[in-house]
């Protein structure tokens, strides 16, 4: 198979930025932090490398089922990486709150039924069924995304839960991502493979995830701010407040005894 | 080639991307809003404050019944059917209802000059839980085919809370001389 000279360009340009925020995601240790994230690019990286082999060396055809069962392992991750931040927003303490998990249940639910619905509506021009389903595929994950960021954010400000500077930013960055991906895939599912329309639809594609894994780079790389510290006096409050908690418990045990 | 069902699938994404979009500016102002004004507005929340006439419900609070540790059986007190006519019937229960989350709301307020006031608004808000009670109880006697005026003692309480919440309200404001006490008066 032959690469062009555009198509290297971003091959070249997309192994680089991952390599770079990987470097960056385990030098200013975000890895424990954002796990999915971090395995997210990692795979990216993999996926650039054996892509790049199996284009040069395999069929067209080898090609295809390596590159489709790289989007299945991408989109695997993407869901865990939306899990990740939903986690990091909506249970920073390590439990739920009850109704927000009911809540995001709903809403993931709902997103994967319209995003299933969005896939199955456009009716390509001829395709092989792999094509297909990459192009379906694709326009369901970037559907799907689309809506789980909107819902959580529609979430968390119901809730009022602040969203840590970091993880607001891997956030942006995957909904703008999928914003521009719902469009683009959506031109791929009604033109012909191939053609000029349909490669600079996926140019343009590449070129918003370079501009978003450069982001990524950038706000990673900075330091969060560091958290407002709680005023003595409220601090004073609190400890009062656990010792009350603490007196009031220890007389209903009392009680039940 | 465009198909219908490609006309089809282009009206969905158009009325999805309408609505993601929507749904994101919508919340991304309401939360700009919130971090530029993280008390509330005043005109907004002297808006959210509903007419309720304040004689009316000075008089059911006043009422003998109303009243904590009074014994009740030799003062006259006021009948259900006349408590329920004063309030307005269920459209001013629903006000009072509304009003009480506004009164929390303008305590909160106070909190940007007084953070002390946090206490009052905590008491409110435990008040507006009380309201909601009686409230719910008042309500569930509706559902039950009973008249509402059966129910005259939870509506005669929340009342009488609602009232004393006003009141603390307005004296917060007097004491600590905000310059929206005269607006405040009037829609109190």
């Amino acid at each position: 198979m032959h690469l062009s000279g555009a198509v290297f360009a971003f091959w070249a340009a997309g192994l680089t930025a991952h390599i770079l925020l990987l470097f960056v995601l385990l030098t200013r240790h975000h890895a424990s932090t954002f796990p999915a994230f971090t395995t997210l690019i990692a795979a990216n990286v993999l996926n650039s490398i054996v892509l790049y082999e199996v284009a040069l060396h395999g069929s067209n055809h080898t090609y295809f089922v390596a590159y489709f069962a790289f989007a299945v392992l991408d989109l695997v991750l993407q869901l865990s990486v939306t899990y990740e931040l939903a986690r990091h927003v909506f249970c920073p303490t390590g439990t739920w709150a009850r109704d927000i998990r009911k809540g995001f249940l709903i809403l993931v639910l709902a997103s994967l039924a319209v995003a299933f619905a969005l896939a199955c509506l456009p009716s390509p021009p001829e395709k092989t069924v792999l094509g297909m389903l990459l192009d379906r595929g694709n326009l369901f994950s970037s559907a799907l995304q689309c809506e789980l960021f909107v819902g959580m954010v529609a979430f968390s400000s119901t809730a009022n839960l602040p969203w840590k500077t970091h993880v607001a930013r891997i956030a942006q960055g995957l909904g703008f991502y999928s914003l521009v991906g719902l469009l683009t895939e959506a031109g791929h599912n009604i033109l012909t493979r191939n053609t000029t329309s349909f490669e600079s639809l996926t140019y343009l594609r590449m070129s918003t995830y370079l501009f978003c894994a450069s982001y990524w780079i950038v706000m990673l790389w900075l330091p969060a701010p560091a958290p407002q510290e709680l005023p003595e006096a409220a601090q004073r409050q609190l400890f009062t407040l656990q010792r009350r908690v603490e007196y009031d418990l220890r007389k209903l045990r009392a009680l039940k005894r | 080639m465009m198909t219908i069902r490609n006309l089809d699938f282009f009206g969905f994404l158009f009325v999805f991307l309408a609505s993601i979009l929507g749904i994101g500016t919508y919340y991304y102002l309401r939360n700009r809003q919130r971090e530029l004004y993280p008390y509330g507005k005043w005109e907004e929340l002297l808006k959210r404050l509903a007419p309720l006439d304040h004689q009316n419900l000075e008089r059911i609070a006043a009422d003998p019944a109303a009243q904590p540790d009074q014994d009740i059986h030799w003062v006259e007190t006021m009948r259900p059917e006349d408590i329920w006519r004063l309030l307005g019937g269920m459209r001013g229960i629903e006000i009072m209802e509304r009003n009480c989350s506004v009164l929390v709301d303008l305590v909160f307020y106070v909190q940007q000059w007084y953070p002390e006031a946090l206490l009052i608004a905590e008491q409110l808000r435990l008040n507006a839980r009380e309201v909601e009670w009686h409230i719910g109880r008042l309500k569930a006697t509706a559902k039950s085919g009973r008249p509402p005026a059966a129910a005259a003692e939870y509506l005669q309480q929340a009342v009488a809370i609602y009232y004393q919440m006003t009141r603390e309200v307005l004296a917060l404001y007097e004491q600590a001389n905000l310059p929206g006490l005269a607006d405040l008066q009037r829609a109190l």
